[in-house]
């Protein structure tokens, strides 16, 4: 799955770490997903995008190998 | 994230003084050859036999014993259990994943490691790792567990 974090963060002009407190996970897990390292759960998709006032599958796509 | 069997990130510290003291102080008798006489006490012994092959093994005895390597396997156990299982300061999703995998990871290379072992390593030797056998998955799962959180810090944005 590939995600569009970064872009979002860059467009709101958040750091990591802003976006990790704002939505209450470690700076590491924002770190992870964007490296396509980790897949976050429906829980944290739903209020990354809620966040961004975004649906979720604007931010989270799947790919190839899903 | 909710876990019903993680301890509260306070008690960390604690668990880290526990497991030191407990490897220093099995280091130190494991190289005194656990001749060690420090803390002799009489000890209920559930299941007794004091020499291999004795035909009348007791149930439920009071033997004489010296207590300073039980007291250094318990400091061992609590402490790597409490280290091992106690919450991140930020405990969330993909700490709780990197707890799985490296408790996966810990007991299958613990037991390549053990295979290993037993096809080349006989005779008294193998009785130390008998020993080191009883706190290395422990030990792996807390250096696993620990490697991969300082290398998912360690990158910055």
């Amino acid at each position: 799955m590939k995600n569009k974090i970064k872009i979002q963060r860059a467009i709101h002009d958040l750091t990591q770490a802003d976006l990790a407190e704002k939505i209450g996970v470690s700076r590491q897990t924002i770190n992870a997903m964007e490296k396509n390292k980790y897949v976050p759960s429906t829980v944290l998709s739903l209020k990354i995008s809620k966040l961004f006032k975004k649906s979720v599958e604007e931010i989270f796509i799947l790919d190839d190998n899903d | 994230m909710k876990t019903n069997y993680l301890l509260p990130n306070k008690y960390k510290t604690i668990g880290w003084v526990l497991l030191v003291l407990g490897l220093i102080f099995g280091t130190f008798i494991w190289s005194t050859e656990y001749e060690s006489d420090l803390l002799t006490i009489k000890v209920l012994s559930i299941f007794n036999d004091d020499q291999l092959f004795d035909s009348n093994k007791k149930l439920f005895k009071i033997i004489k014993n010296d207590i300073i390597d039980e007291l250094a396997a318990f400091a061992i156990i609590f402490g790597g259990l409490i280290v091992g299982f106690t919450k991140e300061k930020i405990e969330d999703e993909f700490i709780y994943k990197l707890r799985k995998d490296s408790l996966v990871w810990a007991i299958i290379f613990n037991y390549i490691l053990l295979a290993f072992t037993i096809a080349f390593v006989y005779n008294f030797t193998f009785f130390h790792i008998l020993v080191f056998n009883m706190f290395t998955p422990l030990l792996f799962f807390i250096i696993r567990f620990n490697f991969l959180k300082f290398k998912s810090r360690s990158h910055e944005e």
